[in-house]
C-alpha cells in the first residue's frame, strides 16, 4: 500500500496534425488507503488519467509516482496496480477460479496451494464462493462484477484503480454494490482511484473527489466541500441535482442587478466581492423556499410552472413574474401543496447565495453554513 | 389414449380453418405456388452442382466399355459395373496421397500459426500505428500476389539461392529419397503463400476482441507472449477451424507449385496432385474411370477435414 502522486501529468493525442489535449496538467496525491472518486462528463479526461496511472496510455508529460518511485516508464505488468473495467473484461475461456488465480499466477511466485488458498478465501468474502467452477457467460452481470472486483483484490496490489466499474449494473444493484465496495476499500485500506461520471457515486463513496472538465481539475475536497463551496461555477453547477440555479447579474454599489430581479445585498457580503462587477447568481433549488406572498426584500414573485412531485419532496420550475422566458427550479417538501399556474413568491436567502465572476467563474462567494463548526466537522 | 387427443387435434384444425373465413384459404394457396417455386430452384441448383459428382462417381464405378457405351450421368448397368478403377487409383495415388499430407498439414498448421501471431502482433501489441499500417499493406498486397508471377522466380530462388539439400543431409542419412528436397521446397513455398491471407483472417478476428480483456491481463502482469499463449490463442479456436480448413483445401490442391517445384510425376516425393494430374493418360486413349476414381480419392481428406471442424468452422465464419 502507498501514497498515489500525480504531478502535473499531461495527455496530449495527435490526430493527424491536430493536437488534442486530454489531460491538462493534472496535480493531485492519493493519500495512503484513501479512496478518490474521479468525476467528470464524459470526454473531460478521467478514464485518460486513470489509464495512465494504470500503464495503459502513455504520459505525455508529468510523472507518476507511486510511493517514493516514478512509475512513468515501469510497464503495466509490473506496476502492482489492480484495475477494474467497466465491461469487467473477465477471460471468457476460464473459470472464475482460473480468472482469480490468473493475476497471481503470472505476478507472484507463489505455489499452487498458496493461489489455491487465497482465491478460495477471497471468493467467499466476495460471497461467490460457489461460483468458481462456472464460466462467466454462465454468471449474471452482478456476479461478473464480483468476480471482477474479487480478481483485482485477490493480488493485494498497491493501488485499485476502477474504471465506472458499476455503470452496467441496474439501479437497485449499483446502490448496493456501492455500499459494498466502500466497506470492502475500508476493510482493506487500499489506496484507490474510482472514476465515474455518476455523482451520487462521487458524493457517496469518496474520501475526497476530484472534478474534472476539459481535462482540467477543477477542485479536489471533500463531497461536502464540494457541494457547498464549490471552487467555481462548473463545479456548482456539475455536482447537485437538480442543478444550482445560475443568473447573470451586474452588481450596482450594493445590489446585484439583472433584467429579472434587484437583490440587495448586505455589507458583509459586499467586502467578498473586491472590484468585480459582472456576476453570476447561484443559489440551490433546496435553499429557495416557496411563500404566499413577497413581504421581504429577498422575496420575488413567480408563477409555478411545472411540479415533479418526487414524495419526499417537490420539485418546482418556476418563472419570474412578468418573465415567462425565465426559470428558476425549486425544491420544497414533498408536503407542501404547490400547483400548476400558482402565482406565488420565492424566497432566496442571501446566507444561501453563490457569487461567481463571469469571466473566469471563479468563485467569489460561497453560501455561509449556519455554524462553523458544523462545517469542519462535515467537511 | 392417443387416440382422443388426435381426434381432438383435428377438430380444432378444422374448426380453426373455418373460423378463420375464406381469406386464408386464398392465402395459403399463393403461399404454396411461392413455395413451390422456391423449392424447384432449389432443387435445380443441387442438381446443378451435384451433377458432375455424380457423373465422376458413376463413371469412376464403370469399365472402360461402361464408360464409352453409357451416358456419363446413367448409372452402371449389369455387366459394367467395377471397382476395379477405385483399386487402381489407390494404388497409383497412395504414394502421392502420402507425400501430399506429409507437407500439406504441417504448411497449413505452420501457417496458420505464423498469421495468428502476426495478427496478434498486428492488432494487440502496443506499438505505433504507422508502422502496423505499413505491415498491414504489405500482408494486403501478399494477398494479391497472383501465383503465375511468381513461378520462375520461386523455381530460381530454390535452384540458385536457396539450395537447401545440404541443410537435409541428416534425412538422406535416415535414407530418406532426396528427390523429398523438393517437397521440404514446396513445403516452405506454401507456408510463405500461405501467411498474408492467414494474417489477415486473425487480424479480423483479434481485431474484435475485447481490448479491456487484453488490458486487464496485462495489468495482472501477464507478459505480451503469456496473453497470447493464456488468453488470445485460446480464444481464436473458431478462427483457427476456419483458416486451417480454408489453407489445408488451398495447399493440397494447388498444382501450380507442385508442377514447378517436383521434377516429375515419377519422382518419389510427387503429391497426389500431380500424380493425378498424369492419371489415366495413355497412348491407348484416356480411361475416364480411373481419372474420375482418382480425383474422388484426391479429394477426401479435403472433405474429411471440413467434416471434422465443421462446428467451430460455422462459429468461426459467424464472428
Amino acid at each position: 500500500m502507498a501514497e498515489l502522486e500525480l504531478d502535473s501529468i499531461t495527455k496530449v493525442f495527435h490526430d493527424g496534425d491536430e493536437e488534442i489535449v486530454a489531460v491538462d496538467d493534472v496535480s493531485l496525491t492519493i493519500e495512503d488507503g484513501e479512496f478518490l472518486v474521479v468525476v467528470g462528463p464524459s470526454g473531460c479526461g478521467k478514464s485518460t488519467t486513470l489509464r495512465m496511472v494504470a500503464g495503459l496510455e502513455s504520459i505525455t508529460s508529468g510523472a507518476i509516482r507511486l510511493g517514493d518511485d516514478v512509475i512513468n516508464d515501469v510497464k503495466s505488468q509490473d506496476r502492482d496496480i489492480a484495475m477494474v473495467f467497466q465491461s469487467y473484461a473477465l477471460y471468457p475461456h476460464m473459470t472464475v477460479q482460473e480468472n482469480m488465480s490468473f493475476g497471481l499466477e503470472e505476478s507472484t511466485g507463489l505455489s499452487d496451494d498458496e493461489i489455491g488458498a487465497r482465491v478460495e478465501e477471497t471468493a467467499s468474502t466476495m460471497g461467490i464462493g460457489d461460483l468458481l467452477e462456472r464460466r462467466p457467460d454462465e454468471l449474471s452481470g452482478g456476479q461478473q462484477q464480483r468476480v471482477a472486483l474479487g480478481r483485482s483484490i485477490v493480488r493485494d496490489p498497491e493501488v485499485f484503480l476502477m474504471d465506472e466499474p458499476l455503470s452496467n449494473l441496474d439501479a437497485k444493484l449499483r446502490a448496493q454494490m456501492r455500499t459494498e465496495l466502500q466497506r470492502l476499500q475500508e476493510e482493506l485500506d487500499v489506496t484507490t482511484m474510482y472514476v465515474t461520471h455518476d455523482q451520487t457515486e462521487a458524493m457517496t463513496m469518496g474520501d475526497r473527489i476530484a472534478i474534472l472538465n476539459e481535462g482540467e481539475l477543477q477542485q479536489i475536497s471533500s463531497p461536502l466541500e464540494c457541494y457547498h463551496a464549490p471552487a467555481n461555477r462548473f463545479v456548482a453547477d456539475f455536482i447537485g441535482e437538480p442543478g444550482m440555479n445560475f443568473f447573470d447579474v451586474d452588481r450596482e454599489g450594493d445590489e446585484l442587478v439583472s433584467e429579472l430581479f434587484t437583490y440587495p445585498l448586505s455589507d458583509w457580503m459586499v467586502d467578498d466581492l473586491g472590484d468585480t462587477s459582472e456576476l453570476v447568481f447561484g443559489i440551490r433549488p433546496e435553499d429557495v423556499s416557496l411563500v404566499d406572498v413577497a413581504s421581504a426584500e429577498h422575496d420575488f414573485e413567480a408563477v409555478v410552472e411545472v411540479v415533479e412531485p418526487m414524495g419526499d419532496e417537490n420539485t418546482v420550475h418556476l418563472h419570474f413574474a412578468g418573465h415567462p422566458d425565465s426559470s428558476i427550479v425549486a425544491s420544497v417538501g414533498g408536503l407542501q401543496n404547490v400547483s400548476q399556474g400558482e402565482e406565488l413568491a420565492a424566497h432566496i436567502p442571501e446566507e444561501a447565495i453563490h457569487l461567481f465572476d463571469r469571466q473566469t467563474g471563479k468563485v467569489l462567494h460561497n453560501r455561509r453554513l449556519d455554524s462553523e463548526e458544523a462545517v469542519d466537522a462535515t467537511l | 389414449m392417443t387416440k382422443p387427443d388426435l381426434k381432438d387435434d383435428s377438430n380444432d384444425e378444422r374448426s380453426k380453418g373455418t373460423a378463420d373465413g375464406g381469406r386464408l384459404p386464398r392465402l395459403r394457396k399463393r403461399f404454396d405456388y411461392h413455395r413451390l417455386g422456391l423449392y424447384a430452384v432449389l432443387l435445380g441448383i443441387v442438381a446443378f452442382y451435384l451433377a458432375p459428382i455424380e457423373a465422376g462417381l458413376v463413371t469412376s464405378l464403370k469399365t472402360r466399355t461402361g464408360v464409352i457405351e453409357t451416358l456419363p450421368m446413367s448409372p452402371p448397368i449389369y455387366g459394367e459395373f467395377s471397382t476395379a478403377s477405385w483399386i487402381a487409383a489407390f494404388d497409383t495415388l497412395s504414394r502421392g496421397l502420402l507425400n501430399s499430407a506429409l507437407y500439406a498439414v504441417p504448411a497449413t498448421v505452420i501457417s496458420a500459426f505464423i498469421g495468428s501471431v502476426a495478427a496478434y502482433g498486428l492488432t494487440q501489441a502496443n506499438w505505433k500505428r504507422r508502422y502496423k499500417a505499413t505491415f498491414l499493406a504489405l500482408f494486403v498486397a501478399g494477398i494479391f500476389i497472383p501465383y503465375q508471377a511468381v513461378l520462375v522466380p520461386v523455381t530460381r530462388f530454390w535452384s540458385n539461392y536457396a539450395q537447401i539439400e545440404g541443410l537435409l543431409t541428416p534425412l538422406w542419412l535416415l535414407g530418406v529419397d532426396r528427390d523429398y528436397t523438393d517437397l521440404v521446397e514446396l513445403m516452405i513455398t506454401s507456408i510463405a503463400y500461405g501467411i498474408p491471407i492467414c494474417t489477415i483472417l486473425f487480424r479480423s478476428y483479434y481485431k474484435n476482441m475485447n481490448i479491456e480483456m487484453i488490458e486487464a491481463a496485462r495489468l495482472d502482469g501477464a507478459s505480451l507472449r503469456r496473453i497470447y499463449r493464456r488468453i488470445v490463442l485460446p480464444l481464436s479456436t473458431p478462427m483457427f477451424a476456419v483458416v486451417l480448413i480454408y489453407q489445408f483445401t488451398q495447399i493440397w490442391n494447388d498444382l501450380l507449385f507442385a508442377l514447378v517445384l517436383i521434377q516429375s510425376t515419377s519422382s518419389d516425393a510427387a503429391p497426389a496432385v500431380l500424380i493425378l494430374s498424369g492419371l489415366g493418360v495413355s497412348q491407348e486413349g484416356m480411361n475416364f474411370s480411373l481419372q474420375m476414381a482418382g480425383a474422388l480419392i484426391t479429394a477426401l481428406p479435403t472433405i474429411a477435414v471440413y467434416v471434422m471442424f465443421s462446428e467451430e468452422f460455422s462459429e468461426g465464419l459467424a464472428t
